[in-house]
């Protein structure tokens, strides 16, 4: 049965001091897709080799259905793992690879062989059960390693990277299987990765991590449009950042400086406090952009929601544009348009106009 | 192009002349010289009546003092390898996984820092803690916990103790290389799976090390058997090998013929031991290309 996994104020310091997780606290429930996503470094790896039993945490504690398991050997830990490399045995054969677990657990033959078997088919690799590791291909590979993390029906399923070398169409693929597989066998899974575009597809909730800490929990819809800090705006996708004093002006009650002849108004926030510095975020697909029209446009300006500028280049994604704008201030931002067809696009040298809505904007802790 | 890419090997082979030739001087030569021998009556540059002859093998086969001399041999090699291999394992598994770099490098310099010192010198070492009045016998007796000193010299044991601690290094060496390339995740991965860290190493890094371990054994088994300072000195020439024979036929009894026939005896159990253990290995990995 899946279980939920409690991490309570864990650190790991090295010797030598360096500290690889500060202070981590989340709650993992049960049966979730959890999402640990972060650049390299920022201690993922870390946190999910000591929910493993790899690492012993320097303080805080693990909690696994409320029972501590902070010291409890790994081999007693009953958690599946899909290893970045895969971590398969060379020398035995992927129907062996997968028995190990059962084998450990003291299963009879007969059982063993069935279960193998129906994980074999799960994942699809069924016929294959006599070759060796090294004559599969790396997207075998893979589902071997998970066959025989999943045969053992773990209380958690743990992945560090496990798609990160399989090129982009396989990896794509995997994310589909093992989200339906997770969802399938109501596992709970901690999942680690530093590709955003593979956390927020998959992930149920998912915790941004850098230098050790955590930065911010939440869905993947949270964590892109309402992150709490810069760093998360900044690694989630692409994003507009300014940084000013607050302000007001007659038009607006409440306001952001950002120099260059440009102020923003805020969204209506209780939770914008304070008269100092702040940082704000802007997706560049939330602004909208139109041929320039000064007349029309006056008002706005003066609301703050509102922008002249000059197409500097243009990046053709496919589905969307990606226009990088230079403001009559000077900022330079960044705008992302569906593709409404060639005669709808705007060329390198276009005055356009930029607006959106103060609602839009997310405001930062530094 | 094409024919630039078929001179080029033959450009690059003359670079293995030097090699060959030396090769063919200095081994090929001398043990066809020796296999020779061994089945001449006599000198074939002194004596200019030689024939051949099948007497030295049939002397060799006829006498039990030589079988045992032979068993002796092979028996004190087998042991001297299997307690290197107790001794050397454990010693190369750490070496291969600790962390620290300083620790490394300290127990490379333990392992090497006895071949800096010769074999003579090491023996001799060994014969004042071994002998009636050396360290070990001193030291027991003055504690009252034997009242006639240990026979630990000029026996099977003395020599083996002698040549374990001559021959650890090659074994500590060749295994360090091969659990070295071992991934830890696969440890990991067994222990993930529920295997106690014993089983997790029995199950895999145990099986991945074997062409590590026949590696080191053959190697020290080979060395053991051909040892010579060693079993004189430790042995008191009470205890008999083949190299010690060897010896004395050639400088003693001035028998080059059998010494000869000795020789290639040694050689061949050398050489059987590499082909069963190309046997092996081919056993052991030839499981990766199964399929």
């Amino acid at each position: 049965m899946s279980a939920s996994i409690e991490i309570a104020g864990v650190s790991k310091v090295y010797d030598g001091g360096v500290r690889a997780v500060d202070a981590v606290a989340m709650d993992i429930r049960q049966g979730e897709f959890f999402s640990l996503l972060g650049p390299s470094g920022c201690g993922k790896t870390t946190t999910l080799r000591m929910i493993a039993g790899f690492e012993i945490p320097s303080a805080g504690a693990i909690r696994v259905d409320g029972a501590d398991i902070t010291h409890v050997p790994a081999h007693k830990r009953d958690m599946g793992m899909v290893f970045q490399n895969y971590a398969l045995f060379p020398h035995r054969t992927v129907a062996e690879n997968v028995a190990f677990g059962l084998r450990m657990r003291g299963l009879d033959k007969a059982t063993i062989a069935t279960k193998v078997k129906a994980a074999l088919a799960m994942v699809e690799l069924s016929g294959l059960e006599e070759r060796r590791p090294a004559h599969l291909s790396g997207g075998q590979q893979q589902r071997v390693a998970l066959a025989r993390a999943i045969v053992i029906a773990p209380r958690v399923l743990l992945c560090d990277e496990p798609l990160g070398a399989l090129d982009k169409k396989l990896r794509q693929q995997m994310q589909f299987e093992l989200k339906q597989l997770q969802k399938k066998l109501g596992l709970t899974l901690v999942f680690v990765t530093h590709d955003q575009e593979e956390a927020l597809a998959m992930s149920d909730r998912i915790a941004v991590m850098n230098g050790g800490r955590v930065e911010q929990i939440g869905t993947p819809a949270e964590i892109y449009n309402q992150p709490t800090t810069r760093f998360v705006a900044d690694f989630i996708g692409d994003t507009n950042i300014f940084r000013g004093e607050r302000t007001t002006t007659n038009t607006m009650a409440s306001a952001i400086d950002v120099g260059k002849d440009l102020i923003l108004a805020l969204p209506r926030s209780p939770d914008i406090q304070g008269t100092g510095i702040l940082s704000v975020a802007l997706r560049p697909e939330k602004i909208c952009l139109s041929p320039r029209a000064d007349a029309a446009t006056a008002t706005a300006t003066a609301t703050g929601s509102c922008a002249h500028g000059i197409v500097e280049n243009t990046n053709f994604l496919g589905g969307a544009v990606l226009y990088r704008i230079t403001l009559e201030g000077g900022h330079r931002v960044l705008v992302q348009q569906p593709n409404a067809g060639t005669s709808r696009l705007f060329v390198p040298g276009n005055d356009v106009t930029l607006d959106w809505t103060p609602a839009d904007l997310v405001v930062l802790k530094d | 192009m094409s024919s630039a890419a078929a001179q080029r090997p033959n450009g690059l082979a003359l670079f293995i002349l030097p090699g060959a030739l030396l090769f063919a001087l200095f081994f090929f030569l001398p043990i066809g010289l020796m296999a020779l021998m061994s089945i001449l009556t006599g000198n074939p540059v002194v004596a200019p009546k030689v024939a051949f002859t099948t007497r030295h093998y049939a002397r060799m086969i006829g006498d039990p003092f030589y079988l045992e001399v032979i068993w002796t041999t092979i028996r004190i090699g087998l042991v001297t390898t299997l307690v290197a291999l107790a001794i050397g394992y454990p010693l190369a598994h750490w070496m291969a996984r600790i962390k620290s770099r300083a620790g490394h490098a300290l127990l490379l310099m333990a392992v090497l820092a006895p071949m800096l010192t010769g074999i003579v010198v090491r023996t001799f070492a060994w014969m004042t803690l071994l002998s009636d009045r050396g360290v070990i016998n001193q030291t027991l007796i003055s504690l009252g916990l034997i009242s006639q000193p240990l026979k630990l010299m000029y026996t099977e044991t003395g020599i083996v103790v002698g040549l374990v601690h001559i021959y650890v290094p090659f074994m500590v060496l060749t295994l360090t290389g091969v659990i070295g390339r071992i991934d830890e995740r696969l440890e990991q991965a067994a222990e993930n799976l529920g295997a106690s860290p014993l089983r997790a190493f029995l199950e895999v890094t145990l099986p991945l090390s074997l062409p590590g371990i026949l590696a080191g054994s053959l190697l020290v088994f080979a060395l053991a058997i051909s040892a010579y300072v060693t079993p004189i000195l430790l042995g008191g020439f009470q205890i008999m090998t083949l190299p010690i024979l060897i010896y004395q036929q050639i400088s003693a009894n001035f028998n080059v013929g059998f010494a000869a026939a000795l020789g290639i005896v040694l050689l061949m159990i050398s050489l059987l031991l590499v082909v069963a253990y190309n046997r092996a290995l081919g056993l052991v990995s030839g499981q990766h290309d199964l399929q």
